[in-house]
């Protein structure tokens, strides 16, 4: 993504974004009592002001990035192989929606010891037998700071239930 | 209150173990967590910040200043032995710090690091200390309106300063502002963008944002790119920095320190261009202007107070006036409220004890910083050797626990990971993290003083312009988004004057 292609996008992003918060977001998120007399006051005036300018932002960089020129150099630094980026960046994605759908059910510490050995293996270690150590240790530290020092109620899950 | 009853009961608030020894335990914290590249001063505030939460409150905000001001110099170990900045604002003292670690001279480097650290930290405090009881003093008599013209004008030069583009930081500030409208009303109580979920109706939690926008997106940036480099650490060589070159930088140190207090004390600066300016006057005013960029121990010691210089001043506006002068800040903040406490001028009236105590606290972080830096410098090799991917899946593993910790409530766990999306979307198209959370802090405060106002006047908008004080905000506002503007422009119409890329 060159500089001139990230500053379009983002105007055109901002743009589509106000335009859905004042046409529908706003409107149907929003309530608002039916006496408010003046608009200031009322609760839908912060909102609507935040979107327009919002909008004006967008066409500003819209503005901005039709009017740069210069060498298309890249700006984020390229990886080796995008696909597999790719995949990793899903594979986060999927564990991070697993850590919501586990932590009520395993309880915190069974689910950290998983996400800690998923996200090793992601970001692909080259140090696997201390990352299973690390894995069982770390969540158990911390459970033991959290539940007995600072007397968070850690939700322990249906299989392990620690003291 | 006289000024030695105040001391005294700061004394009485600091004066026990348990403070000192989270402040020690801070500095060390902040030393190990800013000299792993990749990890930042600010990660690590944010990772500390939930053990706060069962301590008192002075001492888990002392925790929290050790670790924001052992961050910042052990930035400059990396900066200095391995050319990576630890923290953003190590990035100037690489210009001679590297050239000298590769001279054989690391250890001068980083002793005159510490040093011109400890100085400028030292300045930075005094400053606090003499400045803030002032500022709050003068800020006693703002109401409404002029809370929202000092609130609009720290957004502005926030938005402005923060990053690459006045026009990015400020698409930035307005998304933090949108997301500080969720929740119920302020005034009338009802929805807004709640969804009828009862999770949402008390806002999004500050916390699970702050980790979500700092923490997640260097884990997400690690699974992307999972090679990230290292360079190799070099030695400390067997030169010392020696008195007498201290004398010769510490000019140069006293200047970078009050460059530092300066900028530190107008929000959203913060201490990247503190330590560059600060680099720039050294070498431009230095007998040996021709050696920077080579080794110049002068180089070292002026971005090094530069940046220091920042670590207490940025204290000024948070507690004088309740605005976060940098990211930090703006975690720090977010301890202030998890304790009860609102920093601004009434804390100096209502909590003058936890003031003083803050004062007293930061007096004696210098000596730490003194004591934690000279270990680190010669413990660094074992820093450098954990394992960067271990690290990270630990960081996550961290952040699940402490942003549930805040409310006990796996919710927040779920805004953090989305926040964190959205964080990693920032730092793609490089839109500053910075203006969205101080934004997204001061959003409330900005919408509730401007309702107030209103209601003082019955919507009559001249209220906002009644005396010296909004018109000097409002004046210092144009001017900033002018300033900001104009050198946007210039930048843009640079860039046409260079030659049109043939590949595209």
């Amino acid at each position: 993504m060159t500089q001139r292609q990230m500053q379009m996008r983002l105007g055109l992003g901002a743009i589509i974004a106000a335009a859905f918060l004042i046409l529908y977001a706003i409107p149907q998120w929003i309530s608002s009592p039916s006496n408010v007399r003046n608009i200031v006051l009322s609760p839908l005036f912060w909102p609507y002001a935040l979107a327009g300018f919002t909008g004006l932002a967008g066409l500003g960089l819209v503005a901005s990035g039709a009017r740069l020129r210069g060498p298309d150099t890249l700006v984020n630094e390229p990886v080796q192989d995008t696909g597999a980026a790719w995949m990793r960046l899903a594979g986060m994605a999927v564990i991070m929606v697993a850590t919501m759908f586990l932590l009520p059910r395993l309880g915190m510490v069974l689910t950290s010891m998983l996400v800690f050995v998923a996200t090793a293996f992601l970001v692909r270690t080259r140090h696997p037998i201390t990352a299973l150590v690390c894995a069982v240790i770390i969540p158990l530290v911390l459970y033991a700071f959290f539940a007995h020092v600072a007397g968070v109620a850690i939700p322990q899950g249906e299989i392990l239930r620690l003291p | 209150m006289s000024f030695l009853d105040s001391l005294a009961a700061g004394l009485s608030l600091v004066g026990n173990i348990e403070a000192f020894l989270a402040l020690f335990v801070g500095v060390a914290i902040g030393v190990v967590g800013g000299a792993i590249p990749g990890m930042s001063a600010t990660m690590a505030v944010a990772l500390t910040l939930p053990f706060t939460f069962a301590m008192q409150p002075i001492t888990g905000i002392l925790l929290l200043l050790g670790v924001y001001k052992g961050g910042i110099f052990g930035g400059s170990i990396p900066a200095i032995l391995i050319k990576t900045p630890g923290t953003p604002a190590s990035s100037a003292t690489i210009l001679d710090g590297y050239p000298m670690a590769e001279k054989g001279q690391a250890g001068k480097a980083l002793g005159m690091a510490l040093w011109a650290s400890c100085t400028a930290d030292v300045i930075s405090n005094l400053a606090l200390i003499l400045f803030a009881g002032w500022l709050a003093s003068f800020a006693l008599s703002f109401g409404p309106p002029e809370f929202f013209t000092l609130i609009l004008f720290s957004l502005t030069i926030i938005a402005g300063v923060s990053g690459e583009s006045l026009l990015r930081g400020a698409l930035s500030a307005l998304l933090g502002l949108l997301l500080a409208t969720i929740g119920l009303d302020l005034v009338y109580g009802t929805n807004r963008f709640t969804f009828g979920d009862p999770n949402m109706m008390g806002g999004l939690n500050f916390i699970a944002v702050l980790i979500g926008l700092f923490a997640i997106p260097e884990i997400i940036a690690m699974v992307w790119h999972p090679t990230a480099h290292v360079g190799k650490a070099r030695s400390l060589g067997k030169n010392w920095v020696t008195f007498a070159e201290y004398r010769r930088c510490f000019k140069s140190i006293v200047r970078g320190s009050f460059i530092g207090v300066f900028l530190g004390s107008i929000p959203g600066i913060g201490a990247a261009p503190s330590a560059f300016l600060s680099y720039s006057e050294a070498r431009r005013t230095s007998k040996n202007k021709e050696n920077f960029g080579k080794g110049e121990i002068e180089g070292v010691a002026a971005s090094e107070a530069g940046n220091n210089g920042v670590a207490g001043a940025t204290l000024i506006p948070l507690l004088a006036l309740g605005v976060p002068g940098d990211v930090i800040t703006a975690i720090i903040i977010g301890a202030f409220m998890v304790h009860g406490l609102q920093p601004g001028p009434m804390m100096f009236i209502l909590n003058v004890d936890i003031i003083y105590g803050l004062f007293i606290g930061l007096i004696v972080s210098s000596v730490f910083l003194f004591l934690i830096g000279s270990v680190a410098i010669r413990g660094f090799k074992y820093v450098a050797d954990i394992p960067k991917r271990i690290l990270i899946p630990a960081v996550l593993v961290l952040c699940i626990y402490g942003v549930f910790a805040v409310n006990n409530n796996i919710f927040d766990v779920g805004v953090m990971f989305v926040m964190g999306w959205v964080g990693y979307l920032m730092v793609r198209y490089h839109i500053p993290a910075a203006p969205f959370l101080i934004a997204f802090i001061l959003g409330p405060l900005l919408e509730d003083n401007f309702r107030q106002a209103m209601l003082m006047s019955g919507s009559d908008p001249t209220i906002l312009f009644r005396g010296p004080i909004t018109w000097f905000f409002w004046s210092l506002t144009v001017l900033t988004i002018v300033a900001i503007a104009r050198a946007g422009v210039r930048a843009v119409k640079a860039s046409r004057f260079l030659p049109e890329d043939p590949t595209r």
